[in-house]
C-alpha cells in the first residue's frame, strides 16, 4: 500500500483543541453520523470508505492529540478502521463535550483508488468525561471488533459495561507511574474475564523481537542444554523501565519453570537452585542488553545503537564463538501498534509471566 | 539430535505457529542463473530480515563459472537490491552474505561433488549446520540427471544419523508422462520420496493457500460448493508477456505443458478437492490426487471439441507493437506450439457431476492476472421476471495474482422508486485488510523445505496423474494441426475459445 496520505476535510481550522492541531470539521455530537454521511457524499469516486475494526484511543494528555492522530493515520494505512480519538480532562472546571470529524485516505496499490478511514475526535472536559461509555457505544461501527488503546492509568473501579465491550485492550505498562498497582488491575481484568477479551501490553509486544532472538540462540543442539544450567542473568534497562526487564525475566521464568524467590532479585528453579538477576539502569532504550550466564557459556543479546538490529553473541567452551545480526523490529509506537494489530490471538504467556513478576515489581 | 532440540526448546512456545527450520546448508545448483538471482536469494534475504532463518545456516552456490566468494556475493547483493520485496539493509545483508559461499565445478565432474562434500563438512563444523543439507536443483532440467547421479555417487544424498538430506526439484517435472516417470525414477535413485520436494510456486502463494481456508473454515461456502449451486468454474492465467528469451524451451513445451499440467491443475485440485482428513501433507495430497483421477479424460475427437489451442500473431501490448510468435527469436517460423489454450474439463465425481471447469491460459493477453471464478447458478426466473430486469449470477472470485484477494458479486436494488437491479461487488484485498506484507511464494516454500513440511510441494503421483491427463490431449493434437487458432497480441485469445464457453451459456470473465 502506498503511504501517501490525504486528509479528507471540507472545512476545519476553527474551534480546534490546541493552537497547532487541526482535528477536522467541528460537528454537533448528536449529528456525527449524519455529518460523516455528508463527508462521503461530497467526496469523489476515487475514495472508498473502509472499516475492519473500531479503533479507539483514549488519552488524558491534552498535548498528544496531534501525535495520536499521526498514529491513527499510520494504523489506518494498514488496518482500515473507524477511529475514535477521545481526549478527556476529568479535572477541568467546566463541563463541555466537543467533536470533530476527519478522514485518513491512503492510495491502494498502484491505482488512483484511495481507501479512507474515518476519525471522530472528542474532547470531554469536566463531568463530560463520565460520558465516555456512551460516547463509545453510540459511535461504533456495528459488528466490528473493538480495539481500545488506553493511554492513561487505569481508573478504579473499572466500568464493567465499557470494558465488557472491548475485544482487544491495548496499554503500555512502560508508561505507568505506579506499575505495581496498575499490573494488579490488569491481573484482575485477566482473571475476571469471561468475554474472551485480549489484553495487549505494548511493552510485551516490543519484547517479541527480544524473545524471538533469545529463543533462536538456544535452538542449536549444543546451546539447548544450557537452558537447564542458567546460573545468573544481567539486563540493562533505561532508568524507570525496570518493569520491561522484569517482563522479559518473567517470560524466561515461565518457560523454564522458575518461581520468584523470597530473596531479592532472584528466581528459584524447580530443583531449588537460586538464579540471581541484576537489572542495571542505563540511559537509552527501555531494554538494551540481556546476558545469560550458564557455567562457562555466555549468551548475550544486545540492541544496536540504531535500534534496528540485535547482535547475538554466543561464547561456549569447546565451540567456535558465534555472532549473528537479527532484526529488532521498529521502535516507533505506530509500528508497535501495527505489530500488535497484525498478530491475532491472545497472549497467554504474558499473563503467566505477569503472575511470576508481580511479587518482584514492588521490591 | 538438532531437530529434537528445536522442537523442545521451551522458549519457542507462543512465538510462532510453525516449526522453526533446522540449522542447515542450502546448496543451489545453477547458482549463477536467473532463478537464483531473481527469486531464491531475495527470498532468503527476506527470511533473514524477518528473523525466520535458523541461527545456523549456510548457502553454497554451485555453478560452472569461475568466481570467488566475494564476486559471487557482490552479484547476489545486486540482485537482492533489485528483486527483494524489502529494501536491503547493509548491516543485515553483510550478516546474511557471510553465510554465502561459492563452489565452482562442472555439473558432470565427480571430483566437484567430492570437494563439495568436504566443504559441507567444514561448514558443519564452522557454522553448526548439523549435517543437514538441502539441495536445490535450479539448473536447467537437462542437468538434473548428472547432478542427481553425482550426488548419489558422492554419498551426499544420504544424511548422517540424526541429520537429513533433501532435494528441491524445480519444474518442469518432465515433458510428458514417460519423461516425468523417468525423472521421478532418477530422483528416487538418489532420494526417497519423503526427501523430495517438487516445487510449484503457485502453491506457495497466499491466496492459493487460502483456498482451503475459504472453503473449509467458512460454513457459508462449503455447503454450496457443489453441483447443486455451482454452474461452472473458470480458472484463468493471463499474461501480456511473450516468450521473453525462453523460446528454446517454450517452443518445445507450449502453454498446456508449461502452465496447465502444473499450476492450473493444482488450482483446480484445491478448488475441487474434498475436505482432507487432516492438515498433514499426505492427507491433503491424497485428496488432490483423487481429483486428478476423477478428471474425465480428453481423447481423440473430444479434444477438438473441448480444447482450443491458439498462437499469438502480431498486435499491440500497452500501445506498443509486438511481433507474432512465429517471428520471435529462436522460434520455428512454422511452429504450431500453442501460446494459448482453453479447456473444458469435467470432474466426474458426486460433488461436481455436470459442472464444467473452464481453464484458459495465454501469453500476449491484455492483462496479467490469475484467478479462480466460481459462477453460481441463476435464481429461478420467477420473481423479477415481470420487471424485465436481468439478474447477474453470483460470482465468487479468488484472485491469485496480482492484487491477491477475494470478491463476491451479488445483485442489489438501486436506490429509487422503481425496481432496478444492479450487480455490486464485495471485495477483500489482502493488501488492505492485513497490515503485513504478503511474503513471496519462494520464501514460504524454502522455509517449508527446511522445516520438512512437504504440504505445498507436489507428490510423485500428483505429477504423473496430471501428465496422464495432459498427454492424452497432446496425443490428439499430434494427429493434426488445423485446429490451431490465431489471435492478435493484446486480444483476449481466439474467438473459438469464446465459442467453447458460450455452449455453457456463459462468457469468459473480464479480468
Amino acid at each position: 500500500m502506498n503511504s501517501s496520505l490525504a486528509k479528507l476535510q471540507l472545512g476545519g481550522g476553527c474551534n480546534s483543541v490546541s493552537d497547532s492541531f487541526d482535528p477536522g470539521i467541528p460537528v454537533e455530537i448528536g449529528k456525527i453520523e449524519k455529518e460523516l454521511g455528508h463527508l462521503w457524499e461530497s467526496s469523489d469516486d476515487t475514495k472508498t470508505r473502509a472499516s475492519l475494526i473500531n479503533f479507539i484511543v483514549y488519552t488524558e494528555d491534552t498535548e498528544s492529540l496531534s501525535a495520536d492522530t499521526e498514529v491513527i493515520s499510520a494504523v489506518a494505512g494498514k488496518h482500515a478502521c473507524r477511529a475514535i480519538l477521545i481526549m478527556a480532562n476529568p479535572l477541568a472546571p467546566v463541563s463541555e463535550a466537543k467533536a470533530w470529524i476527519s478522514a485518513h485516505c491512503h492510495l491502494a496499490g498502484k491505482g488512483e483508488r484511495q481507501i479512507c478511514s474515518e476519525q471522530i475526535t472528542f474532547r470531554l472536559d469536566g463531568d463530560s468525561a463520565h460520558a465516555l461509555p456512551n460516547i463509545v457505544f453510540s459511535h461504533l461501527d456495528s459488528d466490528l471488533p473493538l480495539c481500545l488503546w488506553w493511554k492513561a492509568e487505569f481508573p478504579e473501579p473499572l466500568d464493567e459495561k465499557l470494558w465488557g465491550w472491548v475485544d482487544r485492550l491495548i496499554f503500555d505498562s512502560s508508561t505507568w507511574k505506579n506499575p505495581a498497582h496498575q499490573f494488579s488491575i490488569i491481573r484482575h481484568l485477566s482473571s475476571s474475564d469471561t468475554t474472551g477479551r485480549v489484553l495487549c501490553d505494548l511493552d510485551w509486544t516490543r519484547l517479541h523481537s527480544w524473545r524471538f532472538a533469545l529463543a533462536g540462540m538456544f535452538d542449536h543442539a549444543s546451546a539447548f542444554p544450557c537452558l537447564s544450567g542458567v546460573e545468573s542473568l544481567h539486563l540493562k534497562c533505561a532508568p524507570g523501565k525496570r518493569t520491561t526487564g522484569l517482563l522479559l525475566l518473567g517470560w524466561l521464568a515461565s518457560r523454564l519453570n522458575w518461581k520468584p524467590s523470597d530473596e531479592v532479585d532472584s528466581f528459584i528453579t524447580a530443583d531449588g537452585k537460586m538464579i540471581p538477576f541484576v537489572i542495571n539502569a542505563v540511559p537509552g532504550p527501555n531494554l538494551s542488553l540481556v546476558s545469560i550466564h550458564c557455567g562457562e557459556a555466555l549468551f548475550e543479546l544486545e540492541l544496536s545503537e540504531s535500534g534496528d538490529f540485535f547482535e547475538s553473541r554466543i561464547h561456549a567452551p569447546g565451540t567456535r564463538d558465534t555472532r549473528q545480526i537479527l532484526p529488532a523490529g521498529r521502535g516507533k509506537i505506530a509500528d508497535t501498534l501495527l505489530a500488535e494489530l497484525s498478530r491475532s490471538g491472545r497472549h497467554p504467556l504474558y499473563t503467566k509471566s505477569l503472575e511470576l513478576i508481580l511479587p518482584l515489581i514492588g521490591k | 539430535m538438532p531437530t529434537e532440540a528445536l522442537r523442545t526448546n521451551p522458549l519457542r512456545e507462543g512465538l510462532t505457529s510453525r516449526t522453526m527450520p533446522d540449522p542447515c546448508t542450502l546448496v543451489i545448483f545453477g547458482a549463477t542463473g536467473d532463478l537464483t538471482h531473481r527469486k531464491l536469494i531475495p527470498a532468503l534475504y527476506n527470511l533473514a530480515a524477518d528473523g525466520a532463518l535458523p541461527p545456523a545456516i549456510s548457502v553454497v552456490g554451485f555453478a560452472r563459472r569461475d568466481k570467488s566468494d566475494e564476486v559471487f556475493r557482490t552479484e547476489l547483493e545486486e540482485a537482492a537490491r533489485k528483486f527483494s520485496r524489502q529494501s536491503l539493509n547493509d548491516e543485515l545483508w553483510k550478516s546474511f552474505a557471510s553465510c554465502v559461499s561459492y563452489h565452482r565445478s562442472e555439473f558432470d565432474k565427480f571430483e566437484g561433488y567430492q570437494d563439495l562434500a568436504r566443504k559441507l563438512d567444514e561448514l558443519d563444523a564452522a557454522r553448526g549446520t548439523c549435517g543437514n543439507r538441502l539441495f536445490y536443483l535450479a539448473a536447467s532440467p537437462d542437468q538434473f540427471e548428472v547432478i542427481l547421479e553425482n550426488l548419489r555417487k558422492s554419498g551426499l544424498n544420504k544424511a548422517r544419523e540424526g541429520s537429513w538430506a533433501r532435494v528441491i526439484v524445480e519444474k518442469p517435472f518432465g515433458t510428458d508422462l514417460p519423461s516425468a516417470r523417468g525423472l521421478n525414477d532418477l530422483v528416487q535413485n538418489a532420494f526417497e520420496e519423503s526427501q523430495t520436494y517438487r516445487i510449484d510456486h503457485y502453491l506457495g502463494k497466499e491466496t492459493a493457500q487460502n483456498i482451503m481456508v475459504l472453503r473449509f473454515a467458512n460454513s457459508i461456502f462449503e455447503g454450496m460448493w457443489n453441483s447443486r449451486y455451482i454452474d461452472h468454474v473458470q480458472i484463468t492465467a493471463s499474461e501480456p508477456l511473450g516468450v521473453e528469451g525462453r523460446a528454446g524451451y517454450y517452443d518445445k513445451s507450449g502453454a498446456l505443458r508449461d502452465m496447465v499440467q502444473n499450476h492450473l491443475l493444482q488450482l483446480l485440485c484445491l478448488t475441487a478437492m474434498e475436505p482432507p482428513a487432516g492438515l498433514d501433507a499426505d492427507s491433503i495430497r491424497d485428496e488432490k490426487v483423487k481429483v486428478l483421477r476423477s478428471l474425465r479424460p480428453l481423447t481423440g475427437e473430444d479434444v477438438f471439441k473441448h480444447v482450443i489451442r491458439g498462437q499469438y500473431s502480431a498486435g499491440a501490448i500497452n500501445g506498443k507493437r509486438v511481433a507474432a510468435y512465429r517471428d520471435e527469436l529462436n522460434v520455428d517460423p512454422e511452429s504450431t506450439t500453442e501460446t494459448y489454450v482453453a479447456l473444458e474439463v469435467n470432474v466426474d465425481n458426486w460433488r461436481w457431476a455436470g459442472v464444467p471447469f473452464f481453464i484458459r491460459v495465454g501469453k500476449r493477453l491484455p492483462k496479467s492476472g490469475t484467478e479462480i471464478a466460481i459462477h453460481f447458478k441463476s435464481v429461478p426466473p420467477v420473481l423479477f421476471k415481470a420487471t424485465g430486469e436481468s439478474i447477474d449470477d453470483n460470482v465468487l472470485v479468488i484472485r491469485i495474482q496480482p492484487d491477491e484477494g477475494i470478491s463476491l458479486r451479488m445483485s442489489a436494488k438501486m436506490p429509487g422508486s422503481s425496481l432496478r437491479i444492479e450487480p455490486v461487488k464485495m471485495d477483500f484485498h489482502y493488501g488492505t485488510s492485513f497490515g503485513k506484507a504478503t511474503p513471496e511464494a519462494y520464501e514460504r516454500l524454502l522455509l517449508d523445505a527446511m522445516s520438512g513440511d512437504p504440504t505445498l510441494f507436489a507428490r510423485r503421483d500428483e505429477v504423473e496423474e496430471a501428465w496422464k491427463f495432459v498427454d492424452a490431449i497432446h496425443a490428439a493434437w499430434a494427429t493434426r494441426s488445423d485446429d490451431l487458432a490465431f489471435y492478435s497480441s493484446g486480444s483476449w485469445g481466439p474467438g473459438e475459445a469464446d465459442e467453447l464457453i458460450t455452449r455453457q451459456a456463459s462468457t469468459w470473465r473480464r479480468l
